[in-house]
C-alpha cells in the first residue's frame, strides 16, 4: 500500500491527553501494587498463621493419641501446600522476563497447563490431607463423649462430603473450562508465530 | 532515564498501540496503565542487553496479549465496507475506521501493525514479536494488503 504515511497521520490523531500526567501515575502505581496483590498476601499469611498455630498446638497440647499427631501432621502438610503453591503465583506477579511475544505466548501455555495441573493434583492432595487431618485430629477430643462424638463427626462428615462432592467439583468445572478456554486462545495466538 | 521521562515519551506511543489491538479506550488506558506500573517495577533491573523502547513495547504487548485472558473483548464492529463514502469523513471517523481494520486482524498481526504505523523499525518489531526480519517482511506486505482492500472498498485511497 502506497498509503502508509496517510494511516500513520491518521493513527497519530488519537487523542492521548486523557492518558494520566506522571504524578497521577506514580499515585496509580502504588494504589494498584497494594490492590493487587492485597488478597494473595492475606491467603498466604493466614495459611502461615493456621500452620504455625498448628505446629504450636503440637509442641503444647500433649496428645495421648497416636491419630492426634498424624492429623496435626496432615493439617500442617496441608497448610505447607497452601502456602507453597500461592507463594509460587505471588512470584510470578513480581517476576517478569523481557520476553518477545512469542516467548510470552509460549510461557503463558505453560503457565495454563500448570494451572490445569494443579486444579487436577495439587488441590485434590491438599484437600485430602485436610480431610484426613481433621477427621484424625477431632477423635482425641471427643470419643470419651458417644453424643458429642456422634454430633461432631456427622458434621464433619457432611461438610467434607458436601466439599467433595458438590463445592470442589463445581469449582473444577469452572476453573477447567476457563482454562482449557484460555488455553485453547492461547494455541490460537502460537500458530500465528 | 527517569521513570517519569521515559513516562512521557512513552505513553501517547504505547496507547496508541494498545487502542490499536483492542479497540476500546477504556481497555487501552487500563493496558497502558499496567504496561507503566511494570516498567516502574523492573526498570531498576532493566540490563540494557535490549534497546529501552524495545523493552517497553514488548512489556507493552505482551501486556495486550494477556488480554486473551481476561476476555474476548476485542470489538469488531461489522462496517458497511462495501458502500462508498457519501461524505467527507472527520478525522474522528477515520481513525476509528482505521480501528476497525485493525481490530478484524488477527492478533498478532495487530501487534505488528501497530508497531509500524508507530514509525519502529522492521528489526526492532522483529525483536518485540520474536519473529525473523523476512517473516516480519512477508506479514506487513500481508497486512497492508488486507489494510489496503478494506480502505478501498470503503471508498478511500483510490
Amino acid at each position: 500500500m502506497d498509503n502508509l504515511n496517510d494511516l500513520k497521520k491518521i493513527w497519530l490523531t488519537a487523542d492521548t491527553n486523557h492518558l494520566p500526567d506522571s504524578n497521577e501515575m506514580m499515585q496509580l502505581i502504588k494504589e494498584y501494587r497494594n490492590r493487587k496483590i492485597l488478597k494473595k498476601i492475606a491467603l498466604v499469611i493466614t495459611a502461615l498463621l493456621l500452620t504455625a498455630l498448628m505446629i504450636v498446638v503440637v509442641f503444647t497440647y500433649h496428645s495421648t493419641m497416636l491419630s492426634t499427631r498424624i492429623g496435626e501432621v496432615c493439617m500442617i502438610i496441608a497448610g505447607s501446600i497452601l502456602i507453597a503453591t500461592n507463594t509460587n503465583s505471588l512470584r510470578r506477579v513480581y517476576k517478569l522476563k523481557n520476553c518477545t511475544n512469542k516467548e510470552f505466548i509460549e510461557h503463558l501455555e505453560q503457565a495454563r497447563r500448570g494451572q490445569i495441573n494443579y486444579y487436577k493434583k495439587t488441590q485434590i492432595i491438599g484437600f485430602s490431607f485436610v480431610s484426613i487431618g481433621l477427621l484424625l485430629y477431632l477423635f482425641e477430643g471427643v470419643y470419651e463423649n458417644i453424643v458429642l462424638c456422634i454430633t461432631s463427626y456427622s458434621l464433619l462428615i457432611i461438610w467434607l462430603l458436601i466439599n467433595w462432592f458438590v463445592i470442589r467439583p463445581k469449582a473444577y468445572k469452572r476453573q477447567t473450562k476457563k482454562f482449557n478456554d484460555i488455553l485453547k486462545k492461547t494455541e490460537t495466538v502460537s500458530k500465528q508465530f | 532515564m527517569a521513570f517519569e521521562d521515559i513516562y512521557q515519551e512513552y505513553s501517547p506511543k504505547i496507547f496508541r498501540v494498545c487502542m490499536g489491538y483492542v479497540n476500546d479506550a477504556e481497555q487501552a488506558r487500563d493496558l497502558t496503565q499496567e504496561t507503566f506500573i511494570a516498567v516502574w517495577q523492573n526498570l531498576p533491573a532493566f540490563e540494557n542487553r535490549s534497546k529501552l523502547s524495545t523493552w517497553i513495547f514488548r512489556i507493552a504487548t505482551n501486556n495486550c496479549l494477556r488480554a486473551i485472558e481476561k476476555s474476548n473483548r476485542i470489538k469488531t464492529t461489522d462496517l458497511p465496507l462495501s458502500l462508498p463514502a457519501i461524505h467527507e469523513e472527520t478525522q474522528e471517523e477515520k481513525l476509528n475506521f482505521l480501528y476497525n481494520c485493525i481490530a478484524g486482524l488477527e492478533e498478532t498481526e495487530r501487534i505488528i501493525i501497530s508497531l509500524v504505523l508507530e514509525d519502529l523499525p522492521q528489526a526492532e518489531i522483529a525483536s518485540i514479536v520474536g519473529m525473523s526480519n523476512i517473516n516480519i517482511r512477508v506479514k506487513i506486505h500481508r497486512i497492508k494488503e488486507k489494510l489496503s482492500k478494506k480502505f478501498k472498498e470503503h471508498g478511500q485511497f483510490e
